[in-house]
């Protein structure tokens, strides 16, 4: 791709269009006011990443700049549950950028948890709220976050107390529902944020679940954040299953004290355009994280994953497991980076990412990165990009199963070890499930022996 | 029940098989020797159906149906079956999977109904008995981490459950201790039947000390140069492929 290209942005016009859109909302004069504020000139100081951006190498983002996203509209929804995963746990919803307490999880809250709705807590007291985000605002954000924090109108914050356990998941869902008037729809824009923090040896399961129809064009562009105290334990499963229109960018934040723990799994398989990024501190010593995940774009689909862990402390370990599978024109990037800063003696880092292409369309982009400031550490890396392995397949296919059947077993062997490691069942059925039939359709595409 | 005429396969742009004529009748035990290099792993892969070997002449018949125009699962189906000589490792496949949908795909296809769950994992557990198979096989994938006796012995297990019409061992004998030698012989010798033939690709002479051929056939350069019975195999110990190669004629 040539530099004319990335940089043929029309910016200007995009960063109008949300300033515009920020002048139009009412202006409390309040400090969370004049912190929104600050986001959005943050946000219009550095305009939305080019491909220039070496975070953003391999992500076009034109497509969303043209887009002109208003800000949501609330929708009557109806109470049906198919858009969640049953048996799942506390659950807490949003449609369209506003959470529904019609349709999450009744109270009592589960013990030992606090949670709070962040735009009930700006009604009451913005100030609060405005001295709150201020503590959680990072230095380093990123112009999706800065949106996020000029134009974040919901969210939530979960505190879980100290030595707290809790038995079952709290499952959080993001839900784009369309409008059905008649005139023909906007693009919307959400931008949720969410605040979790663990207390000191506490152990719970989060999962973030990001669905929506296909008829809507959206984007969310969701901010999370977990606060995980000395000796705690964390479990994130993220589901990213968004409508064949949508933007989906999630920038996921986790800091690590003192013998901390962070697990996730990262399933990307919706969106239009999606990116899933992660940027982990190991800030003290003993402290460990393991990132795994899996994207698998199709059709003209855009899947980002993007890591950037710090070892900043001495003994940490992390470890990230990714895995690609591409058909039709669908294309991934995985770019994990590994920053070992001076000082952080004893770090151990292992980085695994392999990948399936399954059409000669489809791309993928992998690129492990490492950088090393300290001595006495263990790292390594690896990548590999493939096909199916033809003699598998004949394997498979001298037993007496068909083409296409063989095809769909493989790449959905491929994919097991990824889905073997979600330990919430319910979760785990329904992405074998969703796996399943996503590769038996793509599977399709192929010439097959057994079409008669 | 197979036919091959004057077969000539190149594989890699070279000539592997120049000529070959063989014909198997139901009910007859052939075994195929030859050194290495002399084109028996070839034969076994086309009769399978593998990629990358092309037939440049001659033709296949089996049960009066061009065997080459059939795709590997139509060849399975029909009853055409291949031990590998390095079976594949298929991390995520679960054993008892494939027995499974590789039994049900060829039920389908003679018009019959699935098999039944629990008669089928009967007949499994009764086929582990025969090959001496540890319970651990049904949880695990299909030959992950095997040791090679192991994947044999898997291969012979998924032959008594498919029950194919023709079942080609290729080079089922190499890398077994006699032990698994003998289990894996036990296991062929106990599929041998009437209605059933079976073709064994091998170097050695060892195999056919438990696995009694009718028939034997010495390959070397792409053809088969020398037939006779088992006594052929016992020359072959003694004195050497190059006898054949030299006179095929004066054995």
């Amino acid at each position: 791709m040539s530099v004319s290209v990335i940089n043929s942005t029309n910016q200007p016009a995009a960063l109008d269009h949300y300033r515009t859109l920020f002048t139009g909302r009412a202006d409390a004069g309040d400090a969370l006011s004049t912190l929104r504020r600050a986001s959005l000139e943050r946000f219009l100081g550095t305009g939305f990443p080019t491909q220039r951006d070496e975070p953003w190498k391999y992500t076009n983002l034109r497509r969303l700049e043209a887009r002109r996203f208003a800000l949501p509209e609330a929708v009557p929804v109806a109470a049906d549950d198919d858009r969640w995963i049953p048996d799942c746990g506390h659950r807490i919803v949003f449609v369209n950028g506003r959470m529904l307490p019609a349709l999450s999880t009744p109270a009592p809250q589960p013990p030992g948890v606090t949670i709070v709705s962040i735009a009930q807590w700006m009604q009451h007291s913005p100030d609060e709220v405005a001295a709150f985000l201020s503590r959680h605002e990072s230095v380093a954000a990123g112009p999706f976050e800065n949106l996020n924090g000029a134009f974040s109108e919901d969210g939530i914050v979960i505190d879980i107390a100290a030595g707290v356990t809790l038995e079952r998941p709290l499952y959080l869902v993001h839900h784009w529902s369309a409008p059905s008037s008649s005139r023909p729809a906007q693009s919307q824009m959400a931008n949720p944020r969410i605040i979790l923090r663990a207390g000191p040896n506490s152990h719970c399961s989060v999962i973030t679940h990001y669905t929506g129809d296909d008829a809507a064009e959206s984007l969310t562009n969701t901010r999370v954040s977990f606060d995980v105290a000395a000796g705690a334990h964390i479990q994130h499963l993220r589901l990213q299953e968004e409508g064949a229109r949508a933007f989906h960018i999630g920038t996921t934040h986790v800091r690590l004290a003192k013998d901390a723990r962070f697990t996730s799994h990262d399933f990307a398989l919706g969106a239009s355009l999606g990116r899933s990024s992660t940027v982990v501190e190991l800030a003290e010593p003993g402290a460990a994280v393991s990132l795994s995940g899996m994207f698998a774009p199709t059709g003209t689909q855009h899947l980002d994953t993007h890591i950037r862990i710090e070892h900043a402390a001495p003994h940490t370990q992390s470890q990230q497991d990714y895995r690609g599978i591409a058909a039709g024109r669908g294309r991934g990037v995985f770019n994990g980076k590994v920053i070992v800063q001076p000082g952080a003696q004893k770090t151990d880092a292992k980085q695994s990412n392999r990948n399936l292409l399954l059409s000669a369309t489809a791309e993928i982009d992998s690129r492990p990165e490492l950088e090393i400031y300290a001595h006495d550490v263990k790292c390594s890396h690896g990548a590999t990009t493939g096909q199916l392995d033809p003699v598998s397949l004949f394997y498979l296919r001298s037993r007496g199963l068909g083409e296409a059947e063989a095809r769909a077993l493989l790449i959905r062997a491929f994919a097991h070890s990824m889905l073997a490691t979600v330990k919430v069942g319910p979760v785990r059925t329904w992405l074998e499930e969703r796996v399943q039939r996503r590769f038996d359709l793509s599977a399709g595409d192929m010439p097959s022996g057994d079409t008669k | 029940m197979l036919v091959i005429e004057n077969l000539k396969v190149r594989v890699g742009g070279k000539q592997v098989l120049n000529g070959l004529n063989l014909t198997i009748n139901a009910g007859e035990v052939h075994a195929i020797m030859g050194p290495n290099g002399s084109g028996k792993s070839t034969l076994a892969q086309v009769l399978a159906g593998r990629d990358g070997y092309e037939v440049t002449g001659g033709s296949v018949t089996y049960e009066s149906r061009d065997l080459l125009a059939l795709a590997p699962e139509e060849r399975a189906r029909e009853g055409v079956f291949l031990a590998f000589q390095y079976p594949v490792e298929i991390p995520g496949v679960n054993n008892v999977y494939l027995l499974k949908a590789g039994l049900n795909a060829i039920r389908k296809h003679r018009g019959e109904p699935e098999v039944d769950a629990f008669e089928f994992l009967a007949l499994v557990r009764e086929k582990m008995k025969l090959m001496q198979m540890d319970e651990s096989f049904l949880s695990r994938a299909v030959n992950e981490g095997f040791s090679g006796g192991e994947k044999k012995r898997n291969e012979i297990l998924q032959m008594a459950i498919l029950e194919p019409k023709l079942a080609l061992l290729d080079e089922t004998d190499s890398g077994l201790d006699i032990d698994a030698l003998r289990v894996v012989s036990n296991g062929v010798n106990s599929l041998r039947r009437a209605d059933r033939a079976i073709v064994m690709v091998t170097h050695y002479q060892r195999l056919l000390d438990y696995i009694e051929p009718d028939y034997v056939h010495v390959l070397s350069g792409g053809r088969i140069l020398k037939s006779g019975d088992k006594s052929l195999a016992l020359e072959l110990e003694k004195r050497g492929y190059d006898w054949v190669k030299e006179d095929p004629a004066a054995a």
